[in-house]
This record gives structure tokens, C-alpha cells and sequence, in this order.
């Protein structure tokens, strides 16, 4: 049957590439609900929780927009791991609820797909992991390349920015980043 | 298995291969054709999306400009056309503008035109007329809603209705409604002025556009609590509530070529009655012919004819003797009561017997996008001017600001000649760039580390006050004057003056303003010597018999060639007004019996013009609660006729001209690029000219700040790598699958075929 060998090989091929694919979003899905519960234990005890044994990272806040049902947790750090598993908090940046700019990124396609529904005013709340809460509200967003972002993280205000990729819809990763600005407006506890 | 198939095959073998392997062939095309497309989608999607969504995204606000050309295909010249006659007589201390505004519909349709434009800073609206063919339609002073409410009522209706409403203090709009195609429609306004004057020269400026504002995003809902603890408190949210109020669409220079007819084409002529012996008469900005019929009276004309509206016009004019009447006193009676404007120029001291105090003077220039062109070399020039007239005892500071801001020293220091040459090179490499965040800016320069009483604070502001959010800067002011002086210097050829005078106000300093680069050294050395030389300080006016009602109510102090302005309110005309008040350490008064005062024309509506500012004052100071300035305000403005932010003009044509069912579209009429502005530095690159991407650059215009811009950090912020290779690798694969299945589908179909055969 050496017909066949070449169609078959084709199908695992694609099937093995398909798969990849589908566990990157299938990993950013799962780990969101390991981060949950560690979230939670981390707000309960208040000390930072590892999702799994191995984790190099830790939740540190949940970001939600009540508005389109959209929730994540963050993890520290921004490196391509922790990314895979949730939305990063750039550790130059200070923390959700600081004077300053707290800046958040994930991946376009997985976790911060929902940015692009997030309009102007809607209300972003920002759980910290010791149980602290702010809310913000999306005030404007922009499109920078990711070495020009023109975030002063020295700013007088209480801000928090969204970042992403841009465009949503790019199959490829390119220099542009889209980032949703916002300003704190409202402290609970 | 069909007959004919088998037959085929059994007939000629090698054919059938032969088509079957050509099918094979071009399922294949297919599927590289397939691939190959997706490829060249990814490959473009940054570029398309960027553009499309991104202006969706950025601009929420801005429909409103945006639609609106659309309509129009995106072409000016079908848009309705806008002439501007100023005509300005001054009579002694006063000066009334009357500007018509020419509203001319070529298009097919019936329009509503709107044209946002500026006025002097403390003039007094109080008429508006609208022409119709051989009608004229005199208005009637209304609360704002009110006219809003008969204006919009007329233009349902099809009647002809002219509205004219106050956005500030220096920026009005007026709107016509149902302009009939083909038709013209004058609206008329008309306005009353103190004349300024400085030293021994009077002036006049008439601003003719309204420079693009920043208008700092909404930042965040602050809330203000009183300050008497009860815990009560206000939400404010917006700086700039009516942003698009005040953003009109503003053409790029490059699109509109030289030979065209220049927009809003304007003619200006001045009478120019002083009431004295003229000298020098001078136009600074217009090149203009000046007749005199007689004596008392010159005529001002533009020398072109007309010219586009894109700078503000100003005009000098000095005595013939050396030295300017010092004093001035005008009287006008309106109803029951008398009314008095007076100007008294205090002498200015001995400078020789005293030592001036060491000050510490803090210099804040602005070098944000709309300083761009001109502007920032006039206000370069002025600050190095400036920091070589510091004495070694003084100290000094310079802060610079766009939408960051940076300050060169920590803190003030002595102005020796090390810290001086640091400071004029960082001047020199200033560029305009960015938005104008001024309230940050102010409040760094009104922060006093140092609180040496022993030194005279001051601060000398260097911008064009081309910002919406003027309250905000106002209440900075307040909070925060402590002990230091604000010094406005206002730069290039639009300047907000409204901001210029009230801040400076608030601030306890002046107002000097800077409209070219050859005025610079003229303009500072006046400045300097307000600066250096003591005021008059502890002013007080006491009428003999009358009782008055006199604005303003505390007398700021007086600096070096100012005048002291002062209207009052009398029940009648008698006995004298006695100045009081402190030269240096010396004390000075000056005592104006009132028979001798000279008749004046529209002194009242000076009088409540000044109350209303005063009524402003005193809500920014806090000294007066919202609701109470509101109803003062309303009441003034009801009682003498003059357009607030409370009160408009509302003028309606009794007939219908419309007729029921004909639509009306709306046309917001572009205004100039100040002169010496900087399109490119305002709005961005400019576009190629389509007619899609003018849309865009006029939602653009509309809504310069909506966007927050991006400051200019130097170690800004990295962000990581944020899209995965998920969709690829899926899309990928499920090609290849697809490709799997049809050549499984093929074998497999060749094998049944054998398998027959």
C-alpha cells in the first residue's frame, strides 16, 4: 500500500500540528482553572500559592469586566511560560491599586482575546491576591510597537494598562502592541 | 459503477490514468492556491486591520465629525462657504466690534451651519441680527436651554433661526439653520470692549480662530469633599466636558492650494476715535492702510482686502504727547443708575533708592505639539531672553512640558553662570511635540521647597494656553498659589487669552503676550520690568457719596505701566472716587472728582461683564457656592443683554422657507490652522488624499486627546511577545488533514476503479 503512505503521513502531520495548536489554547484553559483555585487559597492565606509543584510563577490578581463575563488570573512575570498559562504582570510595573501604571499582558488569541470587546468606559475590576480590590475604568487605548509603548511608569496616577497583541486577527506576531488604558476610580474592600 | 465508465476504462487504460492523475494535478492547484491565499491574508492582515479597526477603536466620540463629511464626499468646496466682516469703533475707552458672518449655501440642499469662533476675552455679546434677503431678525437673550429649545423648534419647523451661544468666555458658536441652496444668511453680532492699554500705548486685539485645544482625556471621576468636613462632596469627571464643542474640523494648509480662495475670508476696519492726539497707529500682524479724515479719527483697513482667518488682528496706537494720559474717567446712564469706568495709571517708583528684593523665579515653558512651527522659537527666544536678565542673587528653575514634563534642577538654584549656561542649553534642544498637560506643570511650579520669605516667588508661564481644560488650571491656581506670583506669557498668533488673563489673575501677576519673534525682546523687556519692579500694592477705591457697587471688589495689585480698571455700579453722580494704595513702601492716592467724568457708550455691559468674571473668580476661589454664581450670573446677564455661558442670542424668522420634507443637513464649518502652527506636529503625518483617509483626518482633528498620546519616555516599558502560534499551527494542520482526505479519496476511488476493471 505505498499510495496510502502519503496521504496517511500527511494526516498525522497535520493532525500532530492541529493538536499543538489546540493544546496551547487547551494548556491557557486549564491552567486558568488550576490558577483559580490556587488564587483563592493565595487570597485565604494570603501568601502566594503555586499552581502545581513545578511552577516557576504564582497568581497575583484576577482581572475581570463584569460587562462580557470576561475573568483571568495573572501570574508574576511575563516570560514566555507563565504567559502560556495566563496573563503576565510586567514585574518592572508596580502593583494593581499603586500610584504608578500596573501593567498586565497575555497572549491576543488566548487570554486577552477578550480585550477587543472591552470599549471605552466599561469597568475593569482588579482583585489583588491579598484580597484587595480596585476598579478601574477603561479610559482609551492605542496601538504601539512593543519597544515604544510610551508607558511612564513614573506617572502621578493610578493606572492600569491591558496589553496585547495587535492586530487581533494576525495569524503571525508582529511589533505592534494594542493597549487598553485605565484609571483607577474606585477602591474596595 | 456506471456502463459507460467501464466501457471507458476497458477501452483505453492509459486515458483513464491520465485523466485521473490531471484531476489529481489540479486538486492539488487547488489546495497550493488555497494555502497561498491564507499566506497572503496573514501577510497583509497587520496592514488593513491596523487602519480600520484602529480608528474604530481610538475614536469613540467623534461620529459626530466624522459622518458629517462623509455626507459630503469628503470635499470642502461643497460645503457651505463662511465670509467674516469685522468692523470695530473705537470711542475713547471702549471699543464695539460688530462682526457679520457671511453664511453662503452653494450646495443643492438646505443646510444647518455651525462655526465656532472666538471673541475678546472680556467683551460683552449683547446683540445678534440675522439677515434674511431684506429682513432683518433682531434676537432676544434667553436662558441657554431655553434658546436652545426655540432655536431647535424653528429648525424642525423649516423657519430661518440663528442661535449664538458662549463655549467660554472667548469661544462662541453660532449656528443658522435651514440656509435654502443658493441662498446667503448674515448673522450679526455685535460686542462691547474695554480698550487695553499698557504704559503709554492703548490696544485692541481681535481674535479671529480658535487654536486646536488638548483636551486631556477623561481621567478618573475625583471627588472633591468640602473642606468644612461635613463629608459632603462632588464628583467631577471630565476636564473637558464639551470637547466637541469646541473641536471644530480644521483644514491641513497642504490641501488647499494656493490659488483657492482663501477660507473664511475676513475684513477687518478699525474707527478709531482715542479721544486724543494720535501718534503712532500699528498693526503687528496685518499689513494695513491707515486714513485719517480728521484730527481725532483714523480709519484701519486691511491693505489685501481680506484675509484668511488664521491669526489674531492686533492694533497699537499711542498718544502724539510723550506720556499717555494718566488718568481717564467715563460715565454712561442707563436706566436708574449711573455708571462709571475709570483708569487711573499709578506712577511708577523711584527704582534707585531701593534695592530690589532677590527673587526666585521659576520659568515653565510649553513645548507641546501646538507649540509646533513658530510658536516654540518665539517662546525659546523669550525664556533665554529671560534667563540672561537674572541677577547672581536671584534663583531660578526651568520646567518644561508636553504631556510629560521634566524640571532641569531638583529644586531652585542660584542663577550663577554654570547653572545658567545648563539651563540655556536645555532650552535650545527643546522640541514641540506632544499634548499639553499643563495642570501637572503648574502644580510642580507653585510647589515652594524653598519658602524663603526673604525672596520674591515668581513664575513666568510660556504657553499658548491651547487647552480645554482652562477650569482645571484655575483650581490648580487656587490650591496651591501659596506666596508666589504666576506671570502669563502668551506665545504665537492664536493665543487662549481667556486662560492667559484669568489665570494670571488668580495668580496675582500679569499678562504679556508674544505674537511674533520680533516682538520678543520688546515684550520681555516690558515683563522684566513688572517682574523687577515694585507694584502697587493695598489698592482700595472709596466713593464720597455715592454708593457703588464696584468691580473688582478687592483691587489686584497694579504692576509697572498698568492701569488701574475700575467699574462701577452708582445710584447717582456725585461727590469724588478716591484711589488709595501703596507705590513700593511709599503710600499714593489720588483723589477723581466724578462731574468731571466724560459720556461713554456700553460702560454698563462692562460693568456686568466684569461682575460675571468676578462671580467666576469667586467660584474658583470658592468664596461663592456653583448655585449662587449661577444665579448671579443669570441675573446680569438677563438685565443688560449679554451672552454667558447661561444666557444665548436666539434670533427666528417668523416664515417657514423651508418646505415640509425637504431634509436638512448639517455642516460644521472648518476653521484655519492658526498661523505659524504645525499641521503635521497637531494631527499627525498627514495622509495621501483620499477621499476615506480625509475622513479619517478630520475624526482626527475632532479629537486630538481623546487618545491618550503617548508620552516620550526614555526607559518606557517593554511588552512581551503576545500572540501564540496556536492559530497557525491549527490552520496548518487542518490543511493538511484536508489534503490527506482528498488523496485518500482519490486512491481510494482508483482503487474501486482497478478493483473493476
Amino acid at each position: 500500500m505505498p499510495r496510502l503512505i502519503f496521504p496517511l503521513a500527511l494526516a498525522v502531520i497535520g493532525t500532530i500540528l492541529f493538536g499543538d495548536g489546540a493544546y496551547i489554547h487547551a494548556k491557557a484553559w486549564l491552567a486558568q482553572v488550576l490558577l483559580e483555585r490556587a488564587f483563592d487559597r493565595s487570597v485565604a492565606t494570603g501568601r502566594p500559592v503555586k499552581p502545581w509543584s513545578w511552577a516557576d510563577t504564582w497568581p497575583v490578581a484576577r482581572i475581570e469586566v463584569k460587562r462580557i463575563g470576561a475573568s483571568a488570573i495573572v501570574l508574576s512575570g511575563t516570560s514566555g511560560q507563565a504567559l502560556a498559562f495566563g496573563p503576565g504582570h510586567i514585574n518592572e510595573t508596580v502593583d494593581a491599586g499603586e500610584r504608578g501604571v500596573a501593567v498586565y499582558a497575555a497572549h491576543r488569541d488566548t487570554h486577552f482575546r477578550f480585550l477587543r470587546d472591552v470599549t471605552i468606559g466599561d469597568v475593569i475590576d482588579v482583585t489583588r491576591s491579598d484580597g484587595e480590590r480596585f476598579r478601574y475604568r477603561a479610559d482609551s487605548s492605542s496601538v504601539v510597537r512593543f519597544d515604544a509603548s510610551g508607558i511612564d511608569p513614573a506617572t502621578q496616577d493610578f493606572e492600569l494598562v491591558l496589553a496585547t497583541c495587535w492586530p487581533f486577527d494576525a495569524v503571525t506576531s508582529g511589533p505592534e502592541r494594542y493597549l487598553l488604558h485605565a484609571i483607577l476610580i474606585d477602591e474596595r474592600d | 459503477m456506471d456502463n459507460c465508465d467501464t466501457v471507458d476504462s476497458n477501452g483505453h487504460p492509459w486515458l483513464g490514468r491520465l485523466v485521473k492523475v490531471g484531476l489529481f494535478l489540479l486538486a492539488q492547484g487547488i489546495a497550493v492556491l488555497l494555502v497561498s491565499f491564507v499566506a497572503l491574508l496573514v501577510s497583509f492582515a497587520p496592514g488593513w486591520s491596523a487602519t480600520i479597526e484602529q480608528a474604530s477603536l481610538l475614536q469613540p466620540g467623534d461620529a459626530k465629525s466624522g459622518s458629517l463629511l462623509l455626507k459630503e464626499d469628503g470635499a470642502y468646496t461643497q460645503a457651505i462657504r463662511l465670509g467674516i466682516d469685522v468692523d470695530i469703533t473705537v470711542s475713547g475707552p471702549t471699543l464695539r466690534t460688530r462682526v457679520t458672518q457671511i453664511f453662503r449655501n452653494p450646495t443643492k440642499d438646505w443646510v444647518e451651519a455651525t462655526y465656532v469662533y472666538p471673541l475678546a476675552t472680556d467683551g460683552a455679546v449683547d446683540t445678534l441680527k440675522m439677515v434674511v434677503g431684506d429682513r432683518v431678525i433682531v434676537g432676544d437673550i434667553r436662558e441657554r436651554q431655553q434658546a436652545r429649545a426655540i432655536y431647535e423648534q424653528a429648525r424642525r419647523n423649516g423657519q430661518k433661526a440663528a442661535l449664538t451661544e458662549q463655549e467660554r468666555p472667548n469661544i462662541f458658536t453660532n449656528s443658522v439653520a435651514n440656509i435654502g441652496p443658493g441662498e446667503t444668511v448674515l448673522v450679526q453680532i455685535e460686542y462691547q470692549e474695554p480698550v487695553h492699554q499698557s504704559g503709554n500705548e492703548y490696544s485692541l486685539r481681535v481674535p479671529l480662530v480658535v487654536g486646536p485645544r488638548y483636551n486631556p482625556a477623561p481621567i478618573v471621576q475625583s471627588v472633591d469633599f468640602r473642606k468644612d468636613g461635613s463629608g459632603w462632596g462632588a464628583t467631577s469627571s471630565d476636564p473637558v466636558p464639551d470637547r466637541d464643542r469646541i473641536s471644530p474640523p480644521v483644514l491641513d494648509p497642504a490641501n488647499t492650494s494656493p490659488n483657492s480662495a482663501p477660507i473664511n475670508p475676513t475684513s477687518i476696519t478699525v474707527h478709531l476715535k482715542a479721544g486724543f492726539a494720535l501718534g503712532e497707529v500699528k498693526s503687528h500682524h496685518h499689513n494695513v492702510k491707515i486714513e485719517s479724515p480728521d484730527n481725532t479719527t483714523h480709519v484701519v483697513t486691511l491693505a489685501d482686502g481680506t484675509v484668511p482667518a488664521d491669526r489674531d488682528f492686533e492694533l497699537t496706537w499711542k498718544p502724539v504727547a510723550e506720556k499717555a494720559p494718566s488718568v481717564g474717567l467715563f460715565r454712561e446712564h442707563v436706566g436708574d443708575a449711573d455708571y462709571l469706568l475709570a483708569f487711573v495709571t499709578p506712577p511708577s517708583a523711584e527704582q534707585a533708592t531701593q534695592k530690589p528684593l532677590p527673587r526666585e523665579v521659576v520659568f515653565v515653558i510649553d513645548n507641546s505639539g501646538s507649540m509646533g512651527g513658530t510658536s516654540i522659537e518665539q517662546a525659546k527666544a523669550s525664556l533665554l531672553y529671560a534667563l540672561g536678565r537674572l541677577q547672581p542673587n536671584d534663583r531660578f528653575n526651568v520646567i518644561r512640558f508636553d504631556d510629560t514634563m521634566d524640571a532641569l534642577f531638583p529644586t531652585s538654584v542660584p542663577a550663577d553662570i554654570a547653572h545658567i549656561g545648563e539651563a540655556t542649553s536645555f532650552v535650545s534642544t527643546l522640541q514641540a511635540r506632544g499634548g499639553t498637560e499643563m495642570v501637572p506643570a503648574m502644580r510642580a511650579a507653585l510647589t515652594d521647597t524653598i519658602g524663603d520669605t526673604n525672596m520674591v516667588r515668581q513664575i513666568v508661564f510660556l504657553t499658548d494656553g491651547a487647552i480645554g481644560n482652562e477650569q482645571q488650571l484655575f483650581e490648580t491656581i487656587t490650591a496651591m498659589r501659596g506666596r508666589s506670583r504666576i506671570f502669563m506669557v502668551g506665545i504665537g498668533s492664536a493665543p487662549n487669552t481667556y486662560l492667559m488673563t484669568r489665570a494670571s489673575e488668580l495668580g496675582r501677576g500679569a499678562f504679556t503676550h508674544i505674537g511674533s519673534v520680533e516682538q520678543v525682546e520688546e515684550r520681555m523687556r516690558g515683563l522684566f520690568a513688572k517682574l523687577e519692579n515694585p507694584a502697587v500694592t493695598g489698592l482700595t477705591a472709596k466713593f464720597s457719596e455715592a454708593k457703588a457697587d464696584v468691580t473688582p471688589a478687592i483691587i489686584p495689585d497694579i504692576y509697572r505701566d498698568e492701569p488701574l480698571v475700575l467699574a462701577a455700579k452708582l445710584d447717582k453722580l456725585a461727590g469724588s472716587l478716591e484711589i488709595k494704595g501703596r507705590v513700593g513702601d511709599r503710600p499714593w492716592s489720588v483723589t477723581l472728582p466724578l462731574q468731571n467724568a466724560a459720556e461713554g457708550k456700553g460702560l454698563s455691559k462692562l460693568w456686568a461683564r466684569r461682575k460675571i468674571g468676578d462671580a467666576e473668580v469667586a467660584r474658583t476661589l470658592r468664596e461663592m457656592t456653583p448655585e449662587d454664581t449661577d444665579k448671579t450670573i443669570l441675573a446680569l446677564a438677563l438685565d443688560h443683554q449679554i451672552v454667558t455661558r447661561l444666557t444665548s442670542l436666539v434670533a427666528v424668522d417668523k416664515t417657514p422657507s423651508r418646505p415640509e420634507g425637504q431634509p436638512l443637513k448639517l455642516s460644521e464649518l472648518p476653521i484655519n490652522l492658526p498661523a505659524g502652527w504645525d499641521f503635521a506636529k497637531m494631527f499627525g503625518e498627514r495622509p495621501q488624499l483620499t477621499p476615506t483617509q480625509l475622513r479619517e483626518r478630520r475624526a482626527d482633528a475632532g479629537q486630538p486627546a481623546a487618545r491618550r498620546p503617548a508620552p516620550v519616555a526614555p526607559d518606557a516599558i517593554r511588552l512581551p511577545k503576545t500572540a501564540t502560534a496556536a492559530a497557525l499551527k491549527m490552520i496548518a494542520g487542518l490543511i493538511m488533514i484536508v489534503l490527506a482526505l482528498i488523496l485518500f479519496v482519490f486512491n481510494r476511488r482508483q482503487h474501486l476503479l482497478t478493483d473493476a476493471a
